[in-house]
């Protein structure tokens, strides 16, 4: 405990001396005081466990991922004032940000590199999650870390699509026949398709109002949706008490053996449930699991979302973002390849189209309907599928979950051969190439 | 009060209930409104019959056509069309035209395929009369209705009407 100066006036017990608080607390009572005095230190609790903070258990690749989003959000706010969203000069505006803006190259790589990084890392972060069984609740009260899984799930979701909506805005080849098979794609749907292929478009060909609805989608609507995920996804974190992996350090002692008092409830004090005035209080407070959040979760926050945003500054400045020819809707380019990130998807629709007899189903209806459904629907499913112990929770690969570990690694490599295979093995007509073998060459108009 | 002490209470949490409706209703309704505004009631697509200029300026054998993304096939005066939109996921096709070209019964009618069709998406094939044959299209592309214009005699495609694969043209 530190001792209040003695030139400070005498204090009534609980009032601070100061309203000052440090990012590098002397003691512990100035930790706690930067938590109740700044905004955005209010976020965090006043004591971390030291497992939830491991670098080796959670790699930080939610922080990471969060980081990223902040710099999409940062970088986005000036390409907002550079874009000009309309058919005839979208595609001009881009080139003037790339090629006439003073750092405009800079920003937009910025964002580029952010935008695929955050689906990388959201990804890891998921398989990270499943891995260590983190979606289940060990032995805390009320946590429901399952639901924080499905808010994951939606937010990989959502990720996609802000990067799908991001990659049309340009408005460029790219743009224009990935709408036409996304939204092909759409209309795969049973009875619903073709309006809901209308609905994306606005009218039935891809046109002025197609692109100002995925720009609307892009720069409000799915941003606002990730925010507000985001923040619950984090509230509930707070909820859970931490990460999955501190649960064993945070649980509680045996209860005392014999429980006096069993006529006066102390459950209005807010301190113990049931009769017994016994608190079982968490090593939350325990010294030898805990440390004040500033500066050790602080300083670990720091140097991650600093970290991330380095790397990504850097590297914008020596690797431009890619421009493509001018939407042309009378040419389709060959081949025509979605972003790296949607390969496996072009490869699974590529493949799936099934013919039973004189009946043949779409692969656009099996590959791009059917199977990713299922694959969100089972994600969404698992934690009320994993039987596994509490135990389990929070372990890196755990006897009791390996098979299922196993699986799930299974379908990631296939999710990533796949993936493989579109960005470095096809070629013009979709024909399958090794990746150091040249293309043949193909006149470019028919 | 003290004499019928439930009915305000009932009067209250009947008027809450009220309230209650009234906003859900007025937010549901808020919703149904803006959801429907983008359902779009006139379509400014373009038409589909289209002119496509006088028969008599299509070569012999084939012409594509991108702004309708159509193939225009003549052979002396007989002419056909068929759609260069894939039938997987609606990329513009390619023709490549055949070394050996073929003379083969389709659907009861002769017809020459000169070319076939690759889809530079997923790596579709279709043969010269819009057959399917590998790949992930479903069906074969589509055949359209092609007709003379009344008034000026030129070449008329109806891409809203698909025609079986022994439809022609014949020109007088």
């Amino acid at each position: 405990m530190e001792t209040v100066p003695k030139t400070e006036k005498p204090q009534a017990p609980g009032v601070h001396p100061q309203p000052l608080w440090s990012v590098r607390p002397a003691s512990d009572r100035q930790a706690g005081d930067a938590v109740v005095s700044n905004f955005i230190f209010h976020w965090f609790p006043a004591k971390a466990l030291k497992d939830s903070l491991a670098w080796r258990y959670s790699l930080w690749l939610g922080t990471v991922s969060a980081a990223l989003l902040l710099l999409l959000v940062l970088s986005g706010l000036p390409l907002l004032f550079l874009h000009v969203p309309s058919v005839e000069r979208a595609y001009g505006s881009v080139k003037d940000i790339e090629y006439v803006v003073t750092f405009g190259y800079w920003i937009r790589s910025v964002h580029r590199f952010a935008a695929h990084f955050m689906v990388a890392a959201v990804f890891l972060h998921l398989v990270r999650v499943f891995l260590t069984g983190a979606y289940k609740n060990g032995a805390g009260r009320s946590q429901h870390r399952e639901w924080n899984w499905v808010m994951g799930v939606a937010m990989l979701l959502l990720t996609l699509f802000l990067s799908f909506t991001g990659y049309l805005l340009p408005w460029d080849q790219l743009a224009y026949w990935a709408v036409t098979v996304g939204t092909n794609i759409a209309s795969a749907v049973p009875l619903v398709g073709p309006q809901i292929r209308e609905l994306l478009l606005g009218g039935r060909a891809i046109d002025q109002p197609t692109l100002i609805r995925f720009y609307v989608l892009h720069v409000i609507v799915l941003p606002g949706g990730l925010g507000v995920l985001f923040a619950y996804h984090m509230w509930r974190i707070r909820k859970d008490g931490g990460l999955a992996s501190a649960d064993h350090a945070a649980a509680l002692p045996e209860t005392a053996e014999t429980a006096p008092g069993r006529t006066k409830t102390y459950t209005l004090l807010g301190l113990a449930r049931g009769t017994g005035p016994t608190i079982r209080a968490s090593s939350v407070e325990a010294p030898d699991t805990t440390v004040n959040s500033i500066p050790d979760l602080t300083r670990r926050i720091a140097i991650v979302v600093l970290g991330t945003i380095a790397v990504v500054s850097i590297l914008a400045v020596f690797v431009h973002s890619p421009l493509e020819e001018a939407a042309n809707p009378l040419v389709t380019p060959n081949p025509a390849k979605a972003p790296w990130y949607f390969l496996w998807l072009q490869e699974i629709v590529t493949d799936t189209t099934i013919k039973l007899g004189s009946f043949t189903v779409n692969g656009a209806f099996v590959g791009g309907v059917i199977l990713p459904g299922l694959l969100v629907a089972l994600l969404v499913a698992w934690p009320w599928l994993d039987r596994s112990p509490a135990a389990a929770a929070g372990r890196w690969f755990p006897q009791t979950r390996r098979t299922q570990n196993l699986v799930f690694l299974l379908l990631v490599l296939v999710v990533l051969a796949l993936t493989f295979v579109g960005t470095f093995c096809r070629g013009p007509y979709w024909h399958l190439y090794w990746p150091w073998e040249t293309w043949p060459v193909l006149p470019t108009r028919i | 009060m003290s004499q019928k002490p439930d009915k305000p209470d009932a009067r209250r949490e009947f008027l809450v209930k009220i309230g209650i409706g009234t906003g859900l209703v007025a937010l549901g309704g808020q919703a149904v409104a803006s959801l429907r505004s983008l359902v779009p009631n006139v379509s400014y697509d373009a038409p589909t019959t289209v002119k496509l200029g006088p028969p008599q300026d299509f070569p012999d054998g084939m012409k594509f056509l991108p702004d309708q993304r159509l193939f225009v096939f003549r052979e002396g005066r007989v002419f056909h069309a068929i759609s260069a939109v894939c039938t997987h996921l609606g990329c513009t096709v390619r023709a490549e035209a055949l070394s050996q070209v073929e003379t083969r019964a389709v659907e009861g009618s002769p017809l020459r395929i000169t070319h076939r069709f690759l889809c530079p998406c997923h790596g579709s094939r279709y043969t010269g009369d819009g057959e399917n044959v590998a790949g992930p299209a479903p069906k074969p592309l589509a055949w359209y209705h092609l007709s003379l214009a009344p008034d000026d005699g030129q070449l008329v495609v109806d891409l809203a009407q698909p025609v079986a694969r022994s439809f022609r043209l014949t020109v007088a």
